[in-house]
Protein backbone atom coordinates (compact mmCIF):
# COMPACT_ATOMS: atom_id res chain seq x y z
CA UNK A 1 0.00 0.00 0.00
CA UNK A 2 1.69 3.58 -1.10
CA UNK A 3 2.13 5.67 1.90
CA UNK A 4 -0.69 8.42 1.87
CA UNK A 5 0.51 11.98 2.19
CA UNK A 6 2.02 13.53 5.56
CA UNK A 7 0.11 16.37 5.61
CA UNK A 8 -3.47 14.78 4.66
CA UNK A 9 -2.37 12.31 7.42
CA UNK A 10 -1.77 15.30 9.74
CA UNK A 11 -4.83 16.59 9.26
CA UNK A 12 -6.98 13.64 9.22
CA UNK A 13 -5.38 12.55 12.66
CA UNK A 14 -6.39 16.09 13.82
CA UNK A 15 -10.00 15.12 12.77
CA UNK A 16 -9.79 12.10 15.97
CA UNK A 17 -7.94 13.17 18.28
CA UNK A 18 -9.82 15.80 21.08
CA UNK A 19 -11.36 19.05 18.96
CA UNK A 20 -10.49 20.73 22.81
CA UNK A 21 -6.71 20.11 22.66
CA UNK A 22 -6.20 21.21 18.95
CA UNK A 23 -2.98 22.98 19.10
CA UNK A 24 -1.33 20.98 21.56
CA UNK A 25 -1.82 18.09 19.21
CA UNK A 26 -0.95 20.52 16.25
CA UNK A 27 2.71 21.27 17.76
CA UNK A 28 3.15 17.81 18.43
CA UNK A 29 2.56 17.00 14.85
CA UNK A 30 5.11 19.86 14.29
CA UNK A 31 7.13 17.87 16.34
CA UNK A 32 7.70 14.93 14.65
CA UNK A 33 7.24 16.09 11.23
CA UNK A 34 9.02 19.95 10.92
CA UNK A 35 8.91 19.61 7.22
CA UNK A 36 4.80 20.49 7.55
CA UNK A 37 4.89 23.65 10.24
CA UNK A 38 4.27 26.24 7.31
CA UNK A 39 1.42 24.32 5.70
CA UNK A 40 -0.39 23.05 9.05
CA UNK A 41 0.16 26.46 10.43
CA UNK A 42 -1.94 28.41 7.76
CA UNK A 43 -4.46 25.31 7.12
CA UNK A 44 -5.41 24.25 10.87
CA UNK A 45 -7.99 26.62 12.76
CA UNK A 46 -6.48 27.05 15.87
CA UNK A 47 -8.27 29.22 18.95
CA UNK A 48 -7.28 32.58 18.68
CA UNK A 49 -5.20 35.03 20.88
CA UNK A 50 -6.05 38.27 22.06
CA UNK A 51 -3.43 41.23 21.70
CA UNK A 52 -3.58 44.67 23.00
CA UNK A 53 -2.54 47.27 20.33
CA UNK A 54 0.17 49.75 21.74
CA UNK A 55 -1.01 52.96 19.58
CA UNK A 56 -4.52 52.47 19.75
CA UNK A 57 -5.17 50.87 23.15
CA UNK A 58 -7.54 48.84 21.43
CA UNK A 59 -7.84 44.46 21.70
CA UNK A 60 -6.95 42.89 18.23
CA UNK A 61 -6.70 39.46 17.33
CA UNK A 62 -3.97 37.12 16.75
CA UNK A 63 -3.40 34.28 13.73
CA UNK A 64 -1.17 33.60 11.00
CA UNK A 65 -2.50 36.20 8.34
CA UNK A 66 -1.47 38.96 10.07
CA UNK A 67 1.71 37.43 11.49
CA UNK A 68 5.06 37.92 10.07
CA UNK A 69 7.74 36.01 12.09
CA UNK A 70 6.87 36.46 15.35
CA UNK A 71 4.90 40.05 14.90
CA UNK A 72 1.79 40.82 14.54
CA UNK A 73 -0.27 43.59 12.59
CA UNK A 74 -2.48 45.54 14.18
CA UNK A 75 -5.81 45.89 12.35
CA UNK A 76 -6.38 49.49 14.43
CA UNK A 77 -2.87 50.90 14.02
CA UNK A 78 -1.86 48.86 10.85
CA UNK A 79 1.40 48.64 12.90
CA UNK A 80 3.56 45.22 13.50
CA UNK A 81 4.37 44.51 17.13
CA UNK A 82 6.63 43.81 17.41
CA UNK A 83 8.44 46.12 14.86
CA UNK A 84 9.41 44.51 11.67
CA UNK A 85 13.10 45.44 11.01
CA UNK A 86 13.16 48.37 8.71
CA UNK A 87 14.16 46.46 5.58
CA UNK A 88 11.44 43.94 5.66
CA UNK A 89 8.79 46.98 6.69
CA UNK A 90 5.52 48.13 5.07
CA UNK A 91 4.76 48.00 2.11
CA UNK A 92 4.92 44.27 1.63
CA UNK A 93 2.93 44.61 -1.13
CA UNK A 94 4.01 46.31 -4.62
CA UNK A 95 2.48 48.37 -6.61
CA UNK A 96 -0.86 46.39 -7.50
CA UNK A 97 0.91 43.47 -7.13
CA UNK A 98 -0.35 40.46 -5.37
CA UNK A 99 0.68 38.74 -1.82
CA UNK A 100 -0.17 35.33 -0.78
CA UNK A 101 -0.37 36.73 2.78
CA UNK A 102 0.06 34.17 5.08
CA UNK A 103 3.06 34.76 7.58
CA UNK A 104 4.33 37.03 4.84
CA UNK A 105 4.08 40.04 6.35
CA UNK A 106 0.73 40.76 4.37
CA UNK A 107 0.49 44.29 3.94
CA UNK A 108 -2.60 45.19 2.00
CA UNK A 109 -2.29 48.27 -0.29
CA UNK A 110 -3.37 51.34 -0.16
CA UNK A 111 -6.93 50.60 -1.73
CA UNK A 112 -7.28 47.27 -0.02
CA UNK A 113 -6.20 49.07 3.48
CA UNK A 114 -8.75 51.46 3.22
CA UNK A 115 -11.33 48.48 2.75
CA UNK A 116 -9.75 47.22 5.34
CA UNK A 117 -9.75 49.68 7.84
CA UNK A 118 -13.95 50.03 6.80
CA UNK A 119 -14.16 46.34 7.70
CA UNK A 120 -13.17 46.59 11.08
CA UNK A 121 -15.34 49.49 12.01
CA UNK A 122 -17.94 47.23 10.11
CA UNK A 123 -17.46 43.97 12.09
CA UNK A 124 -17.25 46.36 15.36
CA UNK A 125 -20.49 46.91 15.32
CA UNK A 126 -21.71 43.41 14.08
CA UNK A 127 -19.52 41.99 17.37
CA UNK A 128 -21.44 44.52 19.52
CA UNK A 129 -24.69 43.64 18.18
CA UNK A 130 -24.29 39.66 17.88
CA UNK A 131 -21.32 39.28 20.54
CA UNK A 132 -22.27 42.09 23.53
CA UNK A 133 -18.66 41.75 23.97
CA UNK A 134 -15.52 39.76 22.80
CA UNK A 135 -13.08 41.02 19.89
CA UNK A 136 -13.19 40.96 16.23
CA UNK A 137 -10.16 42.10 13.61
CA UNK A 138 -10.52 41.69 9.83
CA UNK A 139 -7.53 41.24 7.81
CA UNK A 140 -6.88 41.92 3.91
CA UNK A 141 -4.64 41.61 1.33
CA UNK A 142 -4.17 41.50 -2.43
CA UNK A 143 -4.66 39.31 -5.06
CA UNK A 144 -4.20 39.34 -8.73
CA UNK A 145 -7.99 39.12 -9.64
CA UNK A 146 -9.15 41.24 -6.37
CA UNK A 147 -8.22 40.53 -2.80
CA UNK A 148 -8.88 38.24 0.31
CA UNK A 149 -9.40 38.52 3.57
CA UNK A 150 -10.14 36.44 7.02
CA UNK A 151 -13.07 37.97 9.68
CA UNK A 152 -11.95 37.10 12.97
CA UNK A 153 -14.64 37.09 16.11
CA UNK A 154 -13.91 36.11 19.77
CA UNK A 155 -16.07 35.79 22.60
CA UNK A 156 -15.40 33.83 26.07
CA UNK A 157 -18.30 34.16 28.49
CA UNK A 158 -17.42 32.62 32.35
CA UNK A 159 -21.13 32.26 34.03
CA UNK A 160 -22.15 33.46 37.20
CA UNK A 161 -22.14 30.52 39.15
CA UNK A 162 -18.39 29.76 38.55
CA UNK A 163 -19.70 26.24 37.44
CA UNK A 164 -20.18 27.09 33.54
CA UNK A 165 -17.99 27.73 31.15
CA UNK A 166 -17.79 29.08 26.83
CA UNK A 167 -15.28 30.59 24.02
CA UNK A 168 -16.29 30.79 20.54
CA UNK A 169 -13.72 31.70 18.08
CA UNK A 170 -15.22 32.53 14.45
CA UNK A 171 -12.42 31.97 11.64
CA UNK A 172 -14.05 33.33 8.17
CA UNK A 173 -11.64 33.12 4.94
CA UNK A 174 -13.03 34.74 1.89
CA UNK A 175 -11.47 35.22 -1.64
CA UNK A 176 -13.03 38.09 -3.45
CA UNK A 177 -12.55 37.64 -7.45
CA UNK A 178 -13.69 40.95 -9.01
CA UNK A 179 -15.55 40.67 -12.35
CA UNK A 180 -16.25 43.68 -13.71
CA UNK A 181 -19.68 44.97 -12.16
CA UNK A 182 -19.68 41.60 -10.11
CA UNK A 183 -17.75 40.07 -7.79
CA UNK A 184 -17.20 36.26 -6.94
CA UNK A 185 -17.02 35.63 -3.42
CA UNK A 186 -15.53 31.94 -2.03
CA UNK A 187 -16.01 32.13 2.18
CA UNK A 188 -14.83 29.19 4.43
CA UNK A 189 -15.90 29.69 7.97
CA UNK A 190 -15.04 27.54 10.74
CA UNK A 191 -16.47 28.42 14.11
CA UNK A 192 -14.12 26.67 17.20
CA UNK A 193 -16.91 26.03 20.16
CA UNK A 194 -15.82 25.00 23.87
CA UNK A 195 -18.32 24.47 26.33
CA UNK A 196 -17.37 23.21 29.74
CA UNK A 197 -19.68 22.81 33.45
CA UNK A 198 -19.57 20.60 36.27
CA UNK A 199 -21.35 20.31 39.68
CA UNK A 200 -21.50 17.73 42.73
CA UNK A 201 -24.25 15.25 40.81
CA UNK A 202 -22.98 16.21 37.12
CA UNK A 203 -19.53 15.70 37.54
CA UNK A 204 -17.18 16.90 34.69
CA UNK A 205 -18.61 17.52 31.10
CA UNK A 206 -16.93 19.40 28.58
CA UNK A 207 -18.32 20.12 24.98
CA UNK A 208 -15.37 20.85 22.60
CA UNK A 209 -15.01 21.30 18.66
CA UNK A 210 -14.90 22.72 15.45
CA UNK A 211 -16.78 22.79 12.46
CA UNK A 212 -16.30 24.31 8.73
CA UNK A 213 -18.76 25.23 6.30
CA UNK A 214 -18.17 27.09 2.74
CA UNK A 215 -20.36 29.08 0.45
CA UNK A 216 -19.67 30.86 -2.72
CA UNK A 217 -21.98 33.37 -4.65
CA UNK A 218 -21.59 36.09 -7.31
CA UNK A 219 -23.08 39.42 -6.23
CA UNK A 220 -23.31 43.01 -7.82
CA UNK A 221 -20.49 45.43 -6.69
CA UNK A 222 -20.95 48.95 -6.97
CA UNK A 223 -17.28 50.48 -5.24
CA UNK A 224 -15.18 49.01 -2.66
CA UNK A 225 -18.23 50.01 0.07
CA UNK A 226 -20.97 47.22 -1.45
CA UNK A 227 -17.68 44.47 -1.13
CA UNK A 228 -17.86 45.37 3.28
CA UNK A 229 -21.77 44.71 2.76
CA UNK A 230 -21.78 41.86 0.45
CA UNK A 231 -19.13 39.97 3.26
CA UNK A 232 -21.14 41.11 6.10
CA UNK A 233 -24.17 39.62 4.78
CA UNK A 234 -22.20 36.21 3.95
CA UNK A 235 -20.43 36.19 6.93
CA UNK A 236 -24.03 36.82 9.01
CA UNK A 237 -25.98 34.28 6.80
CA UNK A 238 -22.96 31.76 7.30
CA UNK A 239 -22.63 32.48 11.55
CA UNK A 240 -26.71 32.02 11.79
CA UNK A 241 -26.24 29.09 9.99
CA UNK A 242 -23.66 27.46 11.66
CA UNK A 243 -25.16 28.73 15.34
CA UNK A 244 -28.16 26.80 14.11
CA UNK A 245 -26.37 24.04 13.28
CA UNK A 246 -23.63 23.75 16.29
CA UNK A 247 -26.65 24.07 18.84
CA UNK A 248 -28.26 21.93 16.67
CA UNK A 249 -24.74 19.42 17.08
CA UNK A 250 -23.56 20.13 20.59
CA UNK A 251 -27.05 20.10 22.57
CA UNK A 252 -29.54 17.81 20.43
CA UNK A 253 -27.50 15.30 19.04
CA UNK A 254 -25.02 14.39 21.48
CA UNK A 255 -28.03 14.26 24.03
CA UNK A 256 -29.81 11.47 21.44
CA UNK A 257 -26.22 9.45 21.00
CA UNK A 258 -26.25 9.29 24.68
CA UNK A 259 -29.62 8.50 24.51
CA UNK A 260 -28.92 5.83 22.07
CA UNK A 261 -25.88 4.20 24.14
CA UNK A 262 -28.16 4.14 27.13
CA UNK A 263 -32.38 4.47 27.24
CA UNK A 264 -33.70 5.92 30.60
CA UNK A 265 -37.01 4.05 30.21
CA UNK A 266 -36.97 0.77 30.22
CA UNK A 267 -36.03 -0.95 26.63
CA UNK A 268 -38.99 -3.86 26.66
CA UNK A 269 -41.42 -1.71 27.81
CA UNK A 270 -40.77 1.00 24.42
CA UNK A 271 -40.84 -2.33 22.46
CA UNK A 272 -44.25 -3.35 24.05
CA UNK A 273 -45.45 0.49 23.77
CA UNK A 274 -44.45 0.64 19.98
CA UNK A 275 -46.04 -2.71 19.11
CA UNK A 276 -48.94 -1.63 21.06
CA UNK A 277 -49.06 1.63 18.81
CA UNK A 278 -48.65 -0.51 15.67
CA UNK A 279 -51.35 -2.98 16.25
CA UNK A 280 -53.32 -0.02 17.17
CA UNK A 281 -52.52 2.04 13.35
CA UNK A 282 -53.08 -1.50 12.17
CA UNK A 283 -56.61 -1.96 13.34
CA UNK A 284 -57.62 1.83 12.46
CA UNK A 285 -56.41 1.21 8.81
CA UNK A 286 -58.54 -2.05 8.82
CA UNK B 1 13.84 8.84 19.62
CA UNK B 2 11.25 8.53 23.01
CA UNK B 3 9.92 12.12 22.51
CA UNK B 4 8.56 10.91 19.55
CA UNK B 5 7.53 7.64 21.24
CA UNK B 6 5.80 9.52 23.52
CA UNK B 7 4.30 11.49 21.39
CA UNK B 8 2.90 9.22 19.16
CA UNK B 9 1.53 6.78 21.71
CA UNK B 10 -0.64 10.06 22.95
CA UNK B 11 -2.26 10.09 19.43
CA UNK B 12 -2.73 6.79 20.02
CA UNK B 13 -4.28 7.00 23.13
CA UNK B 14 -6.59 9.95 22.34
CA UNK B 15 -8.37 8.03 19.83
CA UNK B 16 -12.11 8.76 19.71
CA UNK B 17 -14.46 5.63 20.23
CA UNK B 18 -15.39 4.11 16.90
CA UNK B 19 -14.89 0.29 15.27
CA UNK B 20 -11.32 -0.81 16.07
CA UNK B 21 -10.34 -0.22 13.16
CA UNK B 22 -10.43 3.39 13.54
CA UNK B 23 -8.17 2.74 16.38
CA UNK B 24 -5.65 0.90 14.04
CA UNK B 25 -7.36 3.13 11.14
CA UNK B 26 -4.60 6.35 13.15
CA UNK B 27 -1.60 3.73 12.02
CA UNK B 28 -1.82 4.50 8.40
CA UNK B 29 -1.65 8.71 9.55
CA UNK B 30 0.90 8.16 12.15
CA UNK B 31 3.34 5.34 9.96
CA UNK B 32 2.77 8.49 7.44
CA UNK B 33 4.35 11.21 9.72
CA UNK B 34 7.22 9.27 10.80
CA UNK B 35 8.12 7.64 7.49
CA UNK B 36 11.70 8.37 9.03
CA UNK B 37 11.31 6.10 12.25
CA UNK B 38 9.71 3.23 10.68
CA UNK B 39 10.27 0.80 13.86
CA UNK B 40 8.38 3.29 15.99
CA UNK B 41 5.14 1.60 15.26
CA UNK B 42 6.33 -1.92 16.45
CA UNK B 43 6.90 -0.23 19.59
CA UNK B 44 3.28 1.03 19.95
CA UNK B 45 2.37 -2.13 21.90
CA UNK B 46 2.51 -0.16 25.73
CA UNK B 47 0.06 2.47 24.12
CA UNK B 48 -2.41 0.08 22.57
CA UNK B 49 -2.69 -1.94 25.65
CA UNK B 50 -3.35 1.15 27.85
CA UNK B 51 -6.04 2.42 25.33
CA UNK B 52 -7.33 -1.43 25.41
CA UNK B 53 -7.54 -1.74 29.41
CA UNK B 54 -8.65 1.65 29.73
CA UNK B 55 -11.23 2.35 26.83
CA UNK B 56 -12.83 -1.58 28.28
CA UNK B 57 -12.50 -2.74 24.50
CA UNK B 58 -14.70 -5.62 23.98
CA UNK B 59 -13.94 -8.46 21.74
CA UNK B 60 -15.70 -12.04 20.60
CA UNK B 61 -14.31 -15.03 21.67
CA UNK B 62 -13.71 -17.37 18.57
CA UNK B 63 -16.37 -19.54 18.70
CA UNK B 64 -18.76 -17.20 20.93
CA UNK B 65 -21.42 -14.18 20.59
CA UNK B 66 -21.07 -13.14 23.37
CA UNK B 67 -18.51 -9.77 24.28
CA UNK B 68 -15.97 -10.05 26.79
CA UNK B 69 -13.98 -7.05 28.52
CA UNK B 70 -10.29 -6.35 28.01
CA UNK B 71 -9.35 -4.04 31.33
CA UNK B 72 -6.83 -4.18 33.98
CA UNK B 73 -9.31 -6.08 36.41
CA UNK B 74 -9.38 -8.89 34.13
CA UNK B 75 -5.66 -8.98 33.18
CA UNK B 76 -3.66 -12.18 33.74
CA UNK B 77 -0.74 -11.00 32.37
CA UNK B 78 1.65 -12.51 29.80
CA UNK B 79 -0.95 -10.67 27.22
CA UNK B 80 -3.49 -12.83 28.12
CA UNK B 81 -7.40 -11.78 29.81
CA UNK B 82 -10.20 -13.82 31.15
CA UNK B 83 -14.11 -14.01 31.50
CA UNK B 84 -15.64 -14.75 34.59
CA UNK B 85 -18.96 -15.80 33.13
CA UNK B 86 -17.76 -17.95 30.37
CA UNK B 87 -14.68 -19.30 32.75
CA UNK B 88 -12.38 -19.07 29.58
CA UNK B 89 -8.69 -17.13 29.48
CA UNK B 90 -7.81 -16.62 26.09
CA UNK B 91 -4.65 -14.27 24.92
CA UNK B 92 -5.56 -10.50 23.47
CA UNK B 93 -3.96 -8.69 20.38
CA UNK B 94 -4.13 -5.12 21.41
CA UNK B 95 -2.92 -4.00 17.96
CA UNK B 96 -5.68 -6.27 16.09
CA UNK B 97 -8.10 -6.22 19.11
CA UNK B 98 -8.19 -10.05 17.90
CA UNK B 99 -8.71 -12.92 20.87
CA UNK B 100 -7.17 -16.30 20.24
CA UNK B 101 -6.04 -19.50 22.26
CA UNK B 102 -8.82 -19.82 24.56
CA UNK B 103 -8.82 -22.21 27.86
CA UNK B 104 -10.70 -23.10 30.52
CA UNK B 105 -10.12 -20.95 33.37
CA UNK B 106 -12.41 -20.87 36.69
CA UNK B 107 -12.04 -18.58 39.48
CA UNK B 108 -13.27 -19.83 42.99
CA UNK B 109 -13.38 -17.60 46.10
CA UNK B 110 -16.09 -15.81 48.54
CA UNK B 111 -15.90 -12.74 45.92
CA UNK B 112 -15.98 -15.09 42.72
CA UNK B 113 -19.19 -15.91 43.80
CA UNK B 114 -20.52 -12.51 44.96
CA UNK B 115 -19.51 -11.58 41.19
CA UNK B 116 -21.76 -14.45 39.67
CA UNK B 117 -24.80 -13.31 41.18
CA UNK B 118 -23.69 -9.75 40.58
CA UNK B 119 -23.40 -10.70 36.65
CA UNK B 120 -26.94 -12.58 37.06
CA UNK B 121 -28.61 -9.24 38.58
CA UNK B 122 -26.67 -6.75 36.21
CA UNK B 123 -27.32 -8.81 32.74
CA UNK B 124 -31.42 -7.47 33.51
CA UNK B 125 -30.46 -4.83 34.04
CA UNK B 126 -28.25 -4.11 30.96
CA UNK B 127 -30.40 -5.65 28.71
CA UNK B 128 -33.51 -3.87 29.69
CA UNK B 129 -31.07 0.24 29.30
CA UNK B 130 -28.36 -0.81 27.23
CA UNK B 131 -28.95 -1.37 23.64
CA UNK B 132 -25.73 -2.90 22.56
CA UNK B 133 -23.57 -3.31 25.90
CA UNK B 134 -20.95 -5.85 27.22
CA UNK B 135 -20.38 -6.45 31.09
CA UNK B 136 -18.34 -8.36 33.62
CA UNK B 137 -17.56 -8.76 37.04
CA UNK B 138 -13.79 -9.85 38.93
CA UNK B 139 -13.49 -10.82 42.11
CA UNK B 140 -9.75 -8.45 43.21
CA UNK B 141 -7.01 -7.73 45.60
CA UNK B 142 -6.95 -11.34 46.80
CA UNK B 143 -10.37 -12.60 46.43
CA UNK B 144 -11.50 -8.72 49.43
CA UNK B 145 -13.24 -6.74 46.68
CA UNK B 146 -15.27 -7.05 43.36
CA UNK B 147 -14.58 -4.94 40.06
CA UNK B 148 -17.94 -4.29 37.88
CA UNK B 149 -17.59 -2.95 34.23
CA UNK B 150 -20.64 -2.06 31.93
CA UNK B 151 -19.69 -0.47 28.44
CA UNK B 152 -22.00 0.67 25.89
CA UNK B 153 -20.46 1.06 22.21
CA UNK B 154 -23.08 2.21 19.55
CA UNK B 155 -21.00 3.50 16.08
CA UNK B 156 -22.94 5.01 13.26
CA UNK B 157 -20.14 5.76 11.03
CA UNK B 158 -22.82 6.98 7.99
CA UNK B 159 -23.96 9.58 10.27
CA UNK B 160 -20.56 10.63 11.26
CA UNK B 161 -21.46 9.92 15.19
CA UNK B 162 -19.58 7.01 17.05
CA UNK B 163 -20.46 7.09 21.34
CA UNK B 164 -19.18 4.84 24.20
CA UNK B 165 -20.24 4.80 27.39
CA UNK B 166 -18.46 2.82 30.09
CA UNK B 167 -18.57 2.62 34.05
CA UNK B 168 -16.43 0.93 36.72
CA UNK B 169 -17.44 0.57 40.24
CA UNK B 170 -15.36 -1.32 43.21
CA UNK B 171 -17.38 -2.77 45.29
CA UNK B 172 -15.81 -3.42 48.86
CA UNK B 173 -17.81 -6.02 50.84
CA UNK B 174 -16.16 -4.53 53.80
CA UNK B 175 -17.37 -1.34 53.77
CA UNK B 176 -20.43 -1.76 51.63
CA UNK B 177 -19.56 0.85 49.65
CA UNK B 178 -19.60 1.29 45.59
CA UNK B 179 -16.98 3.33 44.12
CA UNK B 180 -16.00 4.35 40.65
CA UNK B 181 -16.61 6.30 37.67
CA UNK B 182 -19.14 7.00 34.24
CA UNK B 183 -17.93 8.40 31.36
CA UNK B 184 -19.43 9.25 28.54
CA UNK B 185 -17.27 9.98 24.74
CA UNK B 186 -19.25 11.09 21.65
CA UNK B 187 -17.44 11.82 18.49
CA UNK B 188 -19.55 13.74 16.04
CA UNK B 189 -17.23 14.64 12.90
CA UNK B 190 -19.25 15.29 9.78
CA UNK B 191 -16.93 18.50 8.63
CA UNK B 192 -16.20 18.94 11.62
CA UNK B 193 -14.74 17.26 15.02
CA UNK B 194 -16.72 17.72 17.85
CA UNK B 195 -16.64 15.35 21.05
CA UNK B 196 -18.77 15.33 23.98
CA UNK B 197 -16.24 14.11 27.10
CA UNK B 198 -17.77 13.36 30.31
CA UNK B 199 -16.46 12.38 34.12
CA UNK B 200 -18.98 11.47 36.88
CA UNK B 201 -17.23 9.69 40.30
CA UNK B 202 -19.60 7.50 42.08
CA UNK B 203 -19.52 6.82 46.00
CA UNK B 204 -22.11 4.61 47.12
CA UNK B 205 -22.91 2.39 50.35
CA UNK B 206 -24.66 -0.41 49.13
CA UNK B 207 -27.62 -1.69 52.05
CA UNK B 208 -28.01 -5.12 50.84
CA UNK B 209 -24.58 -6.17 49.95
CA UNK B 210 -26.27 -9.32 47.73
CA UNK B 211 -25.44 -9.22 43.90
CA UNK B 212 -29.05 -7.79 43.49
CA UNK B 213 -28.42 -5.25 46.04
CA UNK B 214 -25.17 -4.20 43.93
CA UNK B 215 -27.06 -3.90 40.82
CA UNK B 216 -29.88 -2.12 42.13
CA UNK B 217 -27.74 0.52 43.31
CA UNK B 218 -26.05 0.69 39.95
CA UNK B 219 -29.16 0.88 38.12
CA UNK B 220 -30.38 3.59 40.33
CA UNK B 221 -27.22 5.69 40.26
CA UNK B 222 -27.12 5.27 36.31
CA UNK B 223 -30.55 6.48 35.72
CA UNK B 224 -29.80 9.76 37.85
CA UNK B 225 -26.73 10.28 36.19
CA UNK B 226 -28.40 10.20 32.92
CA UNK B 227 -31.19 12.42 33.75
CA UNK B 228 -28.90 14.67 35.61
CA UNK B 229 -26.45 14.59 32.38
CA UNK B 230 -29.32 15.39 30.19
CA UNK B 231 -30.12 18.54 32.13
CA UNK B 232 -27.07 20.15 31.80
CA UNK B 233 -26.92 19.69 27.97
CA UNK B 234 -30.36 22.26 28.54
CA UNK B 235 -28.75 24.83 31.24
CA UNK B 236 -25.29 24.77 28.79
CA UNK B 237 -27.37 25.53 25.70
CA UNK B 238 -29.53 28.12 27.70
CA UNK B 239 -27.00 29.76 29.47
CA UNK B 240 -23.35 29.20 28.68
CA UNK B 241 -23.62 29.28 24.46
CA UNK B 242 -26.39 32.02 24.49
CA UNK B 243 -24.34 33.43 26.82
CA UNK B 244 -21.91 33.61 23.47
CA UNK B 245 -23.55 34.86 20.52
CA UNK B 246 -26.65 36.45 20.27
CA UNK B 247 -29.30 34.37 17.39
CA UNK B 248 -30.45 37.88 16.26
CA UNK B 249 -29.51 41.53 17.79
CA UNK B 250 -31.73 42.68 20.47
CA UNK B 251 -33.56 44.46 17.26
CA UNK B 252 -34.95 41.11 16.45
CA UNK B 253 -33.34 42.33 12.43
CA UNK B 254 -30.20 41.40 10.77
CA UNK B 255 -27.82 44.09 10.20
CA UNK B 256 -28.25 46.71 7.27
CA UNK B 257 -24.75 46.82 5.92
CA UNK B 258 -25.21 49.81 3.62
CA UNK B 259 -26.03 51.79 6.33
CA UNK B 260 -23.44 50.30 8.79
CA UNK B 261 -20.64 50.77 6.20
CA UNK B 262 -21.37 54.49 5.45
CA UNK B 263 -22.17 55.31 9.39
CA UNK B 264 -18.41 54.17 10.76
CA UNK B 265 -17.15 55.70 7.28
CA UNK B 266 -18.49 59.29 9.00
CA UNK B 267 -17.43 59.15 12.10
CA UNK B 268 -14.07 57.44 11.31
CA UNK B 269 -12.26 59.93 8.38
CA UNK B 270 -8.37 59.13 9.03
CA UNK B 271 -9.07 55.51 9.86
CA UNK B 272 -8.58 53.25 12.73
CA UNK B 273 -8.92 55.70 15.47
CA UNK B 274 -10.71 53.79 18.72
CA UNK B 275 -14.53 55.13 18.78
CA UNK B 276 -16.06 53.89 21.73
Amino acid sequence: MATADPFDSALDLLRRLNPKHTSEHLNNIIAIAPDLTEDLLSSVDQPLTVRRCKQTGRDYLLCDYNRDGDSYRSPWSNQFDPPLDEAGGLGGVGAGGSNEGAGEGAVPGERVRKMEIKANEAFDVYRDLYYEGGVSSVYLWNLDDGFAGVVLLKKASPQNDGASSGVWDSIHVFEASERGRTSNYRLTSTVILSLATKGASLGEVDLSGNMTRQVEQDLPVENDESHIANIGRLVEDMELKMRNLLQEVYFGKAKDVVGDLRSIGSLSEGQRDRETQRELIGSMRR
Amino acid sequence: MSSEKAIVSSFVEGAPPGEPRSLTGCLPDIKALTISSPNLVNELGPAFQKYNEEQFATVKLPGSSQQVIISSHSALGGGRYYDLESSCSFAFDHTTQKASAVESHVVDGEKADLAKSTLKALSTYVKEHFTNAAYGAYPIENDTKIAIIIVANKYSPSNFWNGRWRSLYIFNPASSSLEGSIKVDVHYYEDGNVRLLTNKSVNMSVTSGTGAGIAREIAAGEKKYQEELNRSFTSLSEGAFKALRRQLPVTRQKIEWDKVASYRLGQDIGGGAARR
